[in-house]
């Protein structure tokens, strides 16, 4: 009893794995419960352990050729420089979560974490100082190894420099009395001529013999040592660090919610006070209008909110929740329309023009005509109902701050996504078993459940192929959208961090790309799920 | 721990103080502001991260834009509430040359801030051309007569040097232009036809937006650009590029970037119009403010402006320009305190002959396609600088002492700056003299 017990738990696991396509852990499964280890090992290695191994060694591979591929902005990042980016991107992100719970705490924490941050700014001004003074010594010092460096090969350019001038003196002047010579009729005209044509020649000669020194003297100067920017970026570190600390003052102070209400509640109230000390009216109205601003800026302060930058998890939770609606958009259109194509020849012929000229049109076109139709219906975003409904602060969604730009993204991801899936449910739904279609007749099912107890069932397994390809081209439109309309997401970041043009832009540009593989292959695990559980066969021809 | 009790108490205590400097009644209190990823954001930033707004009683957002069109059609839909824009931009939709949308402008962000880069090569040819420039500081400031003879042969070659600048209205485009007609080359015309303005040009000048710069003169989409910072030092750190002169050179003290918003917006929201000036008045002085001969605050600006989410560059290269120093090579570092102007010299106010001196650009090049009369330029420019709700923020932070009446013009003042000739070239400028101003120039519509 308890083996069979522990059969079907292991078989519930084997089904599990198999149905989310993570078929490589079924070995391990196995073994685990002691199926036939010789063979689970055997699979493990194959499958589980090989592909590792080679992916350790891309990454070696990765690692070693990057640096040696130098670009004018800075050498190719390695994946040591990429997971820095990721720390500094996920700093950024709890310096926003630390400056927002700052901003609502109040009472005694507030007090307690005040104590903390004036503690750590000591700590770090003194740090600071400390790093600033190594790099400025760090500057001094390569400084004086450049000039050492240098000084060789600029006396040497000097006096190639002072002899070709000399020489070039001396040609002159040669050329001139040959000129005067020929004015003379003492010299013959062609000695002139050549003078001049190997004047020129020499000329160019020499400036040949210099240019080598030059790019010598520039490559020195446009490579400094490391140690300095290692020395820049260490103190930049710290002082960054040290300036989010005043800020986190600001926020635990002046900046705080808690201390703005009780603030402006007692500014209120001190004016409610000189009501009745004051003695003319001009200072009675001043007083009670005081009183009155003061306790409303108090209730909008109650209201407010912390303002936070955009990073990364953020924007990567807006562009999950854009292509989701992108998506379903597409599906709302692509389903009935494939379906239709697929049960009448006639409508199929009206569409197929439209579907074959519209499917190969580049998002980028999309996207400019929905920012161009779209924009009409927004004339003032802030009051139209939709983005009302979103932005309230009861909705759940609110964070995602939901705009025109992300309609627009949507819109394009919609449009984009939908030809996938409509060829699919066309395909799916013309190519239903004749003897199926037979047995309906025979039955003399309605058209209804015709569509429902057999059409629909049995085109499923193509539908969903179909729509398993519209979600990841959706997704790759979305990135490029993003980038196109500024609609905060993966796209603007990575689009953003190219304009920034800063040291780590390069390394974050990788790490997005990273970012959007990972969820981009996630969601394609949540399809082949849903197209799992409405197939009958194996699915194996779906992997 | 008693410093750090002392310290609570002390922040405390100016938290609880009575707020009698009433802020204004907002019409609108959350507002989003828009910029592009270059350093003369700055007062929009700062006013934001320094909290100037904030007591002013908004809650502002400011949003990087990908390019000025972009940023203007969202000024225009509503999307934005306001933005950093290019001088040109106001008076370019007003008068209907690009997006028509009637925009106003009653802060001027600040003075200069741009430069001129050529790449290596063409740096190269202009230095033998010119050998006073072949040495590693060479005199300033440098013309374009080195560089004409390069734009003569590519054109005897059958290829005119393609050029880059940020916008048709923008200062840049107008910067660079006078360079190089001052140097007799022709930078080409705007004509009702031709809205690319390359019509009878030596050179093709086009559009590329700010950050994307250095990568076309790198891919030699461009042998030079006129850009803002920190786009040229940028080029300089990469060593793809030198600048060869800085607008400082080509007009001493230029007005450069404005804060825009329609004017219907500025109709709706007065109040909040004038607060959000309050706002960036403080900002600017705070970016000027001095101390022992150095800027004081420049320093942590830099800092907060090379956050990715605002301009986003390293903070060394933000810093060269904004505390004063700016690389012109590796063996030429020049101090350049005027380089960035947020609040000196008045400059703030929004003149009417800066707007002036913009439309007779567009007139000279042609992107006003008709002679106008000397009237319409001042009537024009009345309708775009609104020096009166300048005047209303500024007298109410005098009020409050955040300022002092020497900081702002004379409330008498007519809205015009005294004739000038730091120019390039030499010639006067005088505001109320548009169309004499025309003439002066060779080349160029005249009328």
């Amino acid at each position: 009893m308890a083996d069979s017990g522990k059969d079907k738990f292991k078989y519930t696991l084997l089904k599990g794995i198999d149905f989310s396509g993570f078929t490589v852990f079924d070995p391990v499964v196995r073994l685990i419960f002691g199926e036939d280890p010789k063979k689970q090992l055997s699979d493990i290695g194959r499958y589980m352990v090989t592909p590792v191994i080679f992916i350790i060694g891309c990454i070696i591979i990765w690692s070693v050729m990057a640096p040696r591929h130098k670009t004018k902005s800075g050498e190719v990042p390695g994946p040591d420089r990429v997971l820095a980016s990721y720390q500094n991107n996920k700093r950024f992100h709890e310096r926003e979560n630390e400056k927002q719970s700052d901003f609502n705490t109040d009472g005694a924490e507030r007090e307690a974490t005040l104590a903390e941050v004036q503690e750590q700014i000591i700590t770090y001004t003194a740090l600071a100082e400390e790093k600033a003074k190594a790099a400025a010594l760090a500057a001094v010092e390569v400084q004086d190894t450049i000039d050492a460096k240098i000084l060789p090969l600029q006396t040497k350019l000097d006096s190639i420099k002072e002899k070709s001038k000399e020489a070039q003196k001396l040609r002159r002047e040669n050329i001139s009395t040959l000129a005067e010579g020929v004015a003379a009729n003492t010299a013959e005209s062609s000695a002139l001529i050549t003078a001049i044509a190997e004047d020129k020649a020499l000329k160019e000669k020499e400036r040949e013999s210099t240019k080598d020194l030059k790019t010598q003297i520039d490559e020195i100067r446009a490579n400094p040592p490391k140690r300095l920017k290692e020395a820049q970026l260490a103190s930049n570190k710290v002082a960054d660090e040290l300036q989010h600390l005043k800020k986190r003052v600001d926020f635990l102070t002046t900046g705080n919610r808690s201390e703005k209400v009780s603030s402006s509640l007692e500014a209120a109230k001190e004016a409610t006070a000189a009501i009745p000390l004051a003695s003319t009216g001009p200072e009675v109205l001043k007083s009670a209008k005081a009183a009155v601003r003061n306790t409303e800026s108090a209730e909008r302060a109650k209201e407010q909110k912390y303002p936070r930058a955009a990073t990364v998890f953020w924007q990567a939770y807006r562009s999950i929740f854009t292509v989701i609606v992108g998506f379903l958009m597409a599906c709302a259109v692509a389903i009935p329309v494939g379906m239709m194509c697929g049960l009448n020849r006639v409508f199929m012929a009206c569409m197929t023009p439209i579907i074959s000229i519209f499917r190969p049109v580049s998002p980028v076109v999309w996207l400019l005509i929905f920012q161009i139709i779209i924009g009409a219906f927004f004339p003032n975003p802030d009051e139209h109902p939709l983005f009302k409904f979103f932005n309230a602060s009861w909705n759940p969604l609110e964070f995602l701050q939901v705009n025109p730009a992300m309609v627009f993204s949507a819109f394009t991801v919609a449009i984009c996504a939908m030809w996938p899936a409509l060829v699919n449910t066309a395909l799916g739904v013309s190519s239903v078993d004749k003897d199926h279609m037979n047995v309906a007749k025979v039955l003399r099912l309605g058209f209804w459940s015709r569509l429902f107890k057999i059409i629909i069932p049995s085109s499923l397994p193509l539908m969903f192929a179909g729509l398993r390809i519209s979600l990841g081209v959706g997704w790759m439109v979305l990135i490029a959208a993003e980038a196109l309309s500024s609609s905060d997401g993966l796209g603007k970041f990575v689009w953003d961090e190219y304009q920034n043009g800063s040291s780590l832009s390069f390394a974050n540009i990788i790490l997005a790309c990273f970012i959007v593989g990972t969820i981009g292959f996630f969601l394609d695990r949540i399809m082949i799920v849903l197209q799992k559980i409405v197939t009958f066969d194996d699915g194996s021809a779906t992997v | 721990m008693k410093r750090l009790t002392f310290l609570t108490t002390t922040a405390l205590a100016a938290v609880s103080l009575p707020s009698w400097a009433a802020p204004l009644d907002v019409e609108k209190d959350t507002l989003k502001f828009g910029f592009i990823k270059l350093t003369d954001c700055a007062p929009l930033v700062i006013a934001k991260e320094k909290g100037f707004f904030e007591e002013e009683g908004l809650q502002v957002e400011v949003i990087a834009q990908p390019n000025w069109k972009q940023l203007l059609d969202n000024v225009i839909t509503g999307e934005l509430d306001g933005a950093h824009m290019l001088s040109g931009q106001p008076i370019g939709a007003t008068i209907g040359f690009g997006t028509q949308a009637n925009i106003i402008t009653p802060f001027t962000m600040d003075l200069n801030g741009n430069g001129i880069t050529v790449s290596n090569s063409i740096w190269e040819k202009m230095q033998e051309n010119d050998p006073k420039l072949a040495t590693d500081k060479p005199p300033h400031p440098i013309t374009a007569d080195s560089l004409k003879p390069v734009v003569d042969e590519a054109k005897d070659g059958g290829k005119k040097l393609p050029m880059g600048m940020v916008f048709p209205v923008s200062t840049h485009n107008y910067e660079i232009r006078y360079w190089l007609a001052a140097a007799d080359i022709n930078p080409g015309m705007y004509t009702s036809t031709d809205l690319k303005g390359m019509t009878n040009g030596d050179i093709e000048l086009s559009t590329t937006p700010p950050p994307q710069m250095p990568a076309t003169l790198e891919s030699g989409k461009n042998v030079a650009y006129c850009v803002g910072e920190p786009w040229n030092q940028q080029a300089v750190a990469k060593g793809i590029g030198v600048p060869v002169v800085t607008n400082y050179d080509i007009w001493k003290n230029n007005p450069e970037k404005v804060f825009g918003v329609t004017e219907a917006w500025a109709e709706e929201n007065p109040n909040t119009t004038i607060a959000v000036v309050k706002a960036l008045i403080r900002a600017g002085k705070w970016l000027d403010e001095m101390e022992g001969g150095k800027f004081k605050n420049r320093e942590e600006a830099c800092r907060i402006l090379s956050q990715k989410n605002y301009v986003g560059a390293d903070y060394d290269i933000i810093k060269n320009s904004m505390t004063g120093t700016f690389i012109f090579q590796k063996t030429d570092v020049r101090e350049m305190p005027d380089f960035n102007v947020f609040f000196k010299y008045k400059c703030t106010y929004p003149w009417y002959s800066d707007g002036i001196w913009f439309l007779t650009q567009m007139r000279r090049w042609g992107q006003i396609t008709e002679p106008k009369s000397a009237e319409w330029y001042a009537e024009t420019a009345k309708k775009i600088y609104r020096p009166d709700i300048y005047m209303k923020a500024a007298e109410s932070l005098i009020e409050e002492g955040h300022i002092t009446s020497e900081e702002i013009p004379a409330k008498d003042t007519d809205g015009y700056k005294p004739a000038t000739s730091d120019f390039i070239d030499g010639i006067t400028y005088d505001g109320k003299k548009p169309l004499e101003y025309l003439k002066a120039h060779k080349i160029g519509n005249k009328n």
